[in-house]
């Protein structure tokens, strides 16, 4: 009897999803409304060309999560200063397969809106297109995606309602007189050595300490509880389009420098490939300046060895403020770019790598070879 | 686009970076790409502000042309409605409406020479908005055009705003004075050409 029931569960779980039925009652779909009174949009009709507000991007990460709910799962991250919920969204193809995680955030710095622009049609992109595009199903076999779609929430909403130029976050120091820490420069690496600053109102303020700020904190948990395993480090900015390796806090080469230039080459001219924009890769103490207590450098030095800084279009005409008519060319060219970098990370780890494949494989095609000599 | 060399002759007292490249209408017309070819030695001293600048270049629109272009956009900058409740442009979303392109063009100029008289071998400017307009007056031929502009300078990521206040005649030298709200006292200039009041409007052999 118990058996027969098993079975029986196990088949309405599995026939619904199989046959495409909302997993959903209307019932919680109903409750996500917008909570500007605006009547209730859906994804279809959401644009990845246009900004969005900081409301709109927790509604769409609500939908995605619920739309996708297959492959996508949004979690916790923690909390930022001003006591806003921070969310990444996981996207894994259920397998048993052991995974490897590349992990994305955008908006690190407030006024570079393009940035979460991109984390969102990244996301898009790769759901969109997972079931039907083999280059994106075969990287999902074995790598989960981790996306941060902004990273500086706090530092975001004061870019939509007082200063659109802002950096930094919106921690508050000396008693109120004085705010924001620059989180690129928080990060626990070589912290405030170079290219930062102690004084609060400076605009490359490295923080009160190592790690100090709340979403400095929520990442580098995360990223170091998960270090073995995740592959790739991704931090998305503007503007300057480049692609730079570590290290910011010395003009000393990481161990794998000359991989990681090559890697960054390819996808720069992957990138350019598709609307001709033109981007320049190295190290960021040599092409930019230096800096100490970024994230790419921390994530690269706690053993992630893929860990990149995108600096997006353009390059000063607009330069932060860069027009929503550009959003589309940016983000196709940047995906482009992201994907040829986790094509040479998939590569690097299993394409020789799964020796049941390979030995498989191999068997096959010398059996295939002798037989063919019979012939 | 064009090449770069970088030549540190003893790097503490003179700086030089030759370039090549080409360059574009700021307002691409319709399917008229007019390319023209520069090359130019820029020349820092002492790391001081204010460089040297050689260029020549060639294929640009010829000088008739572009005169005449100028006082085209003269004619069309007079026929504007007084843009003095004006701010930020381009506005959060990167939009500048169509009437009010040649205002952030001008301010743009403007703001070049500013650029200029800053830029160092390590200071890069860029100019992020046109942040609100003074005065906008047009007579006797002349645009008259006080504003102020936020500038990003590259390398501390600072913004930096500016008042500026140029006049603008088609055909003849622009006139630019400026204060900027800095953090650094300003320096002396590389190299001995112009003062604050005139700057090159016209690219020619120096």
């Amino acid at each position: 009897m118990k058996p027969l029931l098993g079975t029986l569960y196990l088949l309405g779980m599995l026939v619904p999803r199989g046959l495409g039925y909302d997993r959903f009652p209307a019932r919680h779909r109903r409750e996500v409304v917008d909570k500007t009174g605006s009547p209730w949009r859906s994804l279809e009709t959401y644009s990845y060309d246009r900004y969005h507000p900081m409301e709109e991007i927790y509604q769409w990460m609500n939908q995605i999560s619920e739309k996708y709910t297959e492959v996508v799962t949004q979690h916790f991250l923690g909390m930022t200063y001003e006591t806003r919920p921070l969310y990444y969204l996981q996207i894994s193809q259920p397998s048993n397969n052991p995974k490897k995680i590349i992990w994305m955030d955008c908006g690190i710095h407030a006024r570079e809106w393009i940035a979460p622009a991109f984390c969102q049609w990244f996301v898009k992109e790769i759901l969109q297109n997972y079931k039907d595009n083999s280059r994106i199903r075969g990287f999902l076999k074995n790598l989960d995606f981790y996306v941060l779609p902004v990273l500086n929430i706090d530092g975001y909403i004061y870019t939509w309602t007082t200063d659109r130029l802002w950096r930094k976050s919106r921690s508050s120091h000396n008693n109120g007189t004085c705010f924001g820490t620059d989180l690129n420069r928080n990060f626990n690496i070589s912290w405030c050595s170079t290219g930062a600053s102690q004084n609060c109102e400076d605009i490359t303020f490295c923080g009160t300490g190592p790690a100090s700020e709340p979403e400095t904190q929520a990442v580098s948990s995360l990223i170091e509880s998960q270090k073995e395993n995740v592959v790739c480090f991704l931090t998305i900015h503007s503007y300057g389009q480049l692609i730079l390796t570590p290290y910011g806090y010395t003009t000393n080469k990481s161990s794998n420098h000359e991989e990681l230039i090559q890697v960054g080459q390819k996808a720069a001219n992957a990138l350019k490939a598709k609307h001709g924009t033109n981007y320049r890769v190295g190290a960021s103490a040599d092409i930019l300046y230096t800096t100490s207590g970024s994230s790419k450098d921390w994530a690269h030095d706690i053993g992630i060895p893929f860990s990149y800084t995108v600096e997006l279009r353009d390059n000063g005409t607009f330069g932060f403020i860069l027009p929503e008519t550009q959003i589309q060319a940016t983000c196709e060219e940047t995906m482009e770019a992201i994907l040829s970098i986790v094509d040479d990370v998939y590569a690097k780890y299993w394409s020789s790598n799964s020796a049941g494949k390979v030995t498989s494989t191999a068997v096959v095609l010398s059996l295939l070879t002798s037989f063919t000599s019979l012939l | 686009m064009g090449s770069v060399s970088i030549f540190q002759i003893n790097a503490e007292k003179e700086c030089t970076v030759d370039l090549v490249f080409t360059t574009e209408r700021h307002n691409p017309e319709e399917g008229e790409e007019h390319l023209g070819k520069c090359s130019a030695r820029v020349l820092f001293r002492n790391q001081k502000p204010r460089p040297v600048i050689n260029i020549t270049c060639t294929r640009l629109t010829e000088k008739n042309k572009r005169q005449q272009e100028d006082y085209l956009l003269y004619k069309q900058m007079e026929q504007l409605r007084n843009p003095l409740d004006v701010v930020n442009i381009p506005d959060s979303h990167g939009h500048v409406g169509p009437s009010l392109r040649p205002i952030w063009e001008l301010a743009f100029l403007g703001s070049s020479y500013v650029m200029w008289e800053k830029t160092t071998q390590f200071l890069h400017y860029y100019m992020a908005q046109l942040s609100s307009v003074k005065q906008w007056k047009t007579n006797d031929g002349a645009i008259d055009f006080d504003y102020t502009v936020l500038l990003h300078e590259f390398s501390t990521q600072e913004i930096i705003p500016c008042r500026i206040h140029l006049v603008w005649s088609p055909g003849k030298p622009l006139k630019v004075k400026y204060h900027c709200q800095e953090l650094q006292a300003p320096e002396e200039a590389s190299g001995t050409e112009g003062g604050s009041a005139v700057a090159p409007t016209e690219l020619s052999n120096f």
